[in-house]
């Protein structure tokens, strides 16, 4: 019945006449598509997953115009596509205007983004065209225009693209939140399509349900069944003694990685942090200055014009390689790329699969990637990702759920276009899987946070933003109205400073506190360039070429990723079986003298015990515990022991961790035995240990910082404008403090804490890790000496600190810093 | 609330876990950046930070005059933090308690209420106020004529102990040619110091002063 439908047909002609057949998996999702259902497209990038969707609608549109769909014009919004990324939409309109085209149909494609310019916006609103590409920011600025729904009068179809990437964070609750207005817009019309498109995690059936919001028993799943093979290949120290036990640059095996560069056409080399790409690219051209010209850089911190002249390059194949960050992880295939170096460990295998798919696109043709260790350990690694992948071991992504900064800045949001009705939205809202579990009570509150700034009305103030008349609710100042409409979007970034030559030429932007370091005169890294700092003027900090043989890399906050759960546990399996003796791996066979040093100097665990060392340095005392959990877990983690052996006697700990284990020091020795180890990883009285033992509120300050920013507290002035209202600027750090002290009920300032204990501290992975300890062996050694396994946690960690020491005792052994 | 008695240049300091001076001699209580009406100025602006952070501040001072019952209060600078609003009237309503007291005001950047308001409040407005050997003056600077107290920083110290700790905490410092004030207002930040060797440092730890420099 289906290839009688005329759309179907018009569809398979033209794919037949350019030599193609539809994949199984778009040849499901257009059946569902035209069933008028909901559903989540399964496939990885560079398989078609674009068509998939954007097929189905123009076939469906042709089956209801089979006579005129080549002739109706200015049909209104048909489909909405959402993408995380603005560069990505640029590369989707065109593959759509292609089809378009030629397939002779009058349909436009618009963009609409920070980038589209105010003229094609004001096109847009006099005439929308059918399908528009939008990011979830843009879209909020559309609904927080006046007369927004007309827009959307006309709409069938949501797509979210890369839903995976949206659906762990703020921006995914953006989506949910104007899903739920456009579906309440569509009430009484025929209900709306909404499609994901989602590469593959652990948990797509969740990926579908947050995307709907309310069950729909109609909606499907649609998984492209098409293998991508990916190769691991480690890039092998000559000498492993001689290779660093800790470290993160990687360079030193720059020289094996230089061949590989050079023997292939194009090569993205990533890295973990924005630092390293900046160190990778100047060493790269030191040790091969041949490659000047035809290597890049590309990160989230350099101007947008070079990022995306980079990206052309990378299509145009014109580039050798580019080193770059998470910045190229998503996005359009760049076809000429054929070798992908994966500098340091990944963190988690979803990550490594998406890098690894950056090349070899050709359906069938292997993806290989090279791996390359920052330090010794880190090869245990590659062959724990090589197990994982083989058993197909995927992360998932944990949706936000009560973001009610989100919720506030949304609500402005409707405030300053047509305003609402509280009844209305809260309908609305609670159909969302973000918000269906807030209580009236909550609401209330966001509300009243809203119009009367949380405080019940008494004489003397003066709080202005959203007016109340009954039940509605409207933001009737021009002047706020402006400065939210600055303001929308969840991406808070520290306070950045532009950087821009003297002479004119804008290079990128940098931490504020980076330059705040740096004397006139002094030379940095940046984008590639060695700059020589000059002043500061306008928020702009000013530079000129530098000729300086050593440069400050600046570093980025905030790159750090920690190990997940999954990569964790088959690190567990990793290390035992690396002792095993019979290992095939090559990684773990070359690590054997290491690991014959630390079975010397101490143990090597296997999967059923976990390690403890005690070691006595002239810093004090150390007890290094190795769970294999990841950064954030082993915070928690050691905080709590620090905490349980502090009951026992007053003592000061400074904690340190890394990806497989923490560090207690103190200037007494820790008390610590055979037989009460145990006790310290035990679950009773686990919840009343972490409340008062972890700094929840040194973690919630930290968390409070985004969450001021995106509801609105933090005022960011106007562009060009940033001197004015100097007498508005606090930190976020500050309106905790004030909060916590004065306002301690505050939704936000709970907020803060629940994302704490549940985003930075993990408690259920906690818990879990913690029984699997407590069931498991505890073997304590006491070195003579560092070892292999502790020497990355002592010299290139974070550090915290607990005491049950009073705070003035605690001063009087201090010293003041310079 | 305890306080920490600090003889210095013959005088008699007490330095008080409340962010404030009482000078003994002088029966002074000296006080800086309170910023009063900061909150208001944000609220008005539509940003929704607590509205009681000025009435509580004003709050601790009014212990502070019942404890040390001092017969002037010097504010070295920034008073209130930006233009009128109605933490004005409710200040002047306040001050009606201690109507007794003088209250003298060193003008910070801060300041830029217009003449008649510090009239109205009975507040004395000084650009500098000398007292004795004492300078107030709101920004501290070099000034070789003799000592001065100065507030406009906000200032904190780092503070370090074995075990990699470290603490930010608001502090007095004396240094060689001038002392700064904490910043008496609740809804204010820090700003590092880096006290030489010889210049004595209070921290404020919660309820206690400590000295730690």
């Amino acid at each position: 019945m289906k290839n009688k439908a005329r759309g179907w047909q018009v569809i398979t002609e033209w794919l037949a006449a350019h030599d193609r057949q539809p994949f199984v998996f778009q040849e499901e999702a257009w059946e569902h598509y035209i069933q008028g259902r909901s559903g989540l497209v399964n496939a990885p990038t560079g398989y078609g997953k674009t068509f998939s969707l954007f097929l189905g609608s123009v076939i469906d549109w042709i089956n209801q115009h089979p006579e005129n769909y080549k002739q109706k014009t200015k049909n209104g919004l048909q489909m909405l596509w959402i993408t995380p990324l603005r560069a990505l939409a640029k590369d989707i309109a065109r593959a759509m205007i292609e089809v378009l085209e030629e397939l002779d149909m009058p349909w436009q494609v618009g963009i609409r983004s920070g980038d589209t310019p105010v003229s094609t916006r004001q096109q847009q609103k006099k005439q929308m065209p059918e399908i528009l590409i939008i990011t979830p920011e843009s879209l909020h600025l559309l609904l927080g225009q006046k007369d927004y729904p007309k827009v959307f009068t006309t709409l069938t179809t949501i797509v979210a693209d890369e839903w995976h990437e949206l659906l762990g964070s703020k921006r995914g609750v953006m989506v949910e939140l104007g899903l739920s207005r456009l579906r309440g817009l569509a009430k009484g019309r025929a209900p709306l399509r909404v499609w994901g498109i989602s590469a593959t995690i652990g948990n797509l059936d969740e990926a579908l349900d947050v995307l709907l919001g309310k069950p729909d028993a109609t909606a499907v799943i649609v998984r492209a069944q098409l293998d991508k093979q990916i190769e691991l290949q480690s890039i092998l120290p000559d000498e492993i003694e001689k290779y660093p036990w800790a470290g993160h640059l990687g360079t030193k095996l720059l020289p094996k990685a230089l061949p590989i560069i050079l023997n292939s056409k194009t090569t993205l080399i990533f890295t973990n942090v924005r630092s390293q790409t900046e160190i990778w690219y100047h060493e790269i051209l030191r040790q091969c200055p041949e490659l000047a010209g035809a290597i890049a850089l590309h990160h989230g911190s350099i101007d947008m014009e070079l990022r995306v002249w980079v990206e052309d390059a990378l299509h145009e194949g014109i580039l050798k390689a580019v080193v770059c960050t998470s910045s190229l992880d998503l996005g359009v295939d760049f076809r000429p790329v054929d070798t992908v170096i994966q500098v340091g460990s990944p963190k988690g295998v979803a990550r490594f699969l998406q890098r690894a798919g950056r090349s070899g696109h050709q359906p069938g043709a292997v993806s290989k990637i090279w791996f390359l260790p920052t330090h010794s350990l880190e090869l245990v690694e590659a062959a724990a990702l090589k197990a994982a992948m083989k058993e197909q071991l995927v992360e998932s992504r944990m949706p936000v759920l009560l973001a009610f900064d989100v919720l506030v800045q949304y609500l402005m949001t409707l405030g300053i276009s047509d305003g609402f009705h509280g009844a209305e939205i809260w309908e609305e809202i609670t159909g969302t899987f973000c918000f269906r579990d807030m209580t009236e009570d909550e609401w209330q509150w966001i509300l009243s946070f809203l119009t009367t700034g949380g405080e019940a009305l008494y004489s003397y103030d003066e709080f202005k933003k959203l007016e109340r008349e009954d039940d509605f609710y409207i933001c009737r100042s021009r002047q706020l109205a402006l400065r939210h409409r600055l303001h929308i979007g969840t991406i808070v970034s520290d306070a950045m400073l532009k950087v821009k030559f003297i002479s004119g030429g804008f290079i990128g932007v940098i931490e504020e506190g980076f330059i705040a370091r740096l004397q006139p005169g002094d030379a940095f890294s940046l984008a590639g360039h060695t700059l020589e700092f000059v002043m500061i003027k306008d928020m702009t900090a000013l530079v000129r070429k530098s000729k300086a043989k050593r440069a400050i890399i600046p570093s980025w906050m905030g790159g750090r990723l920690p190990l997940s759960a999954n990569l964790g546990s088959v690190l567990r399996r990793t290390f035992s079986e690396a002792m095993s003796g019979n290992t095939t791996e090559p990684e773990l066979k070359i690590l054997q003298p290491l690991f014959n040093l630390q079975e010397h100097l101490s143990h090597v665990p296997k999967d059923d015990e976990l390690l403890v060392e005690k070691i006595t340095t002239q810093d004090g005392f150390h007890l290094f515990v190795y769970p294999f959990e990841g950064r954030l877990v082993h915070e928690v983690m050691a905080t709590l022991l620090a905490y349980r052996i502090s009951k026992r006697q007053p003592i000061t700990f400074s904690i340190a961790m890394n990806d497989y284990g923490f560090e207690l020091l103190s200037d007494q020795e820790i008390p610590v035995t055979d037989e009460d180890v145990y006790a310290l990883f035990s679950l009773e009285n686990l919840s009343t240990d972490l409340q008062t033992s972890v700094n929840a509120t040194e973690m919630a300050r930290r968390k409070f910082r985004d969450i001021a920013v995106i509801a609105g507290l933090i005022f960011q002035g106007y562009p060009g404008k940033h001197k004015a209202n100097r007498h508005l600027q606090s930190s976020a750090s500050l309106l905790f403090n004030v909060f916590r002290d004065y306002d301690p009920q505050n939704l936000l300032l709970r907020q803060a804490f629940n994302e704490a204990f549940f985003y930075q501290m993990e408690e259920a992975r906690l818990r879990e890790s913690l029984e699997r300890i407590y069931n498991n062996k505890i073997v304590i050694t006491e070195p003579t000496q560092l070892t292999p396994f502790c020497f990355p946690i002592k010299v290139d960690s974070l550090r915290e600190s607990l005491t049950s020491e009073k705070l003035a005792d605690r001063i009087k052994k201090m010293r003041p810093q310079f | 609330m305890e306080d920490v008695i600090y003889t210095f240049r013959e005088q008699t300091w007490h330095l008080s876990a409340h962010r404030a001076i009482f000078w003994q001699e002088e029966q002074a209580l000296i006080v800086s950046d309170l910023h009063l009406g900061k909150s208001t100025h944000f609220r008005k602006a539509g940003i929704p930070v607590p509205a009681n952070i000025g009435q509580d501040d004003l709050y601790r001072l009014q212990l502070l005059i019942t404890a040390y019952n001092p017969v002037q209060v010097i504010i070295v600078g920034d008073m209130f933090h930006s233009s009128e609003n109605n933490d004005v009237p409710y200040f002047k309503l306040w001050r009606q308690q201690f109507a007794h007291i003088s209250f003298k005001l060193v003008k910070g950047n801060h300041d830029i209420l217009g003449a008649h308001l510090y009239e109205a409040m009975n507040v004395k407005v000084y650009d500098t106020l000398s007292i004795r050997t004492i300078h107030f003056v709101h920004e501290p600077c070099d000034n070789s004529e003799g000592y001065t107290f100065s507030g406009h920083l906000h200032p904190g110290i780092a503070v370090a102990g074995s075990g990699k700790q470290r603490l930010r905490l608001p502090c007095f410092y004396f240094g060689r040619n001038c002392s700064i004030l904490p910043a008496f207002g609740k809804f204010t930040g820090l700003a590092m110091l880096e006290p030489e060797e010889d210049e004595a440092v209070f921290v404020i730890a919660e309820n206690t002063v400590l000295k730690v420099n």
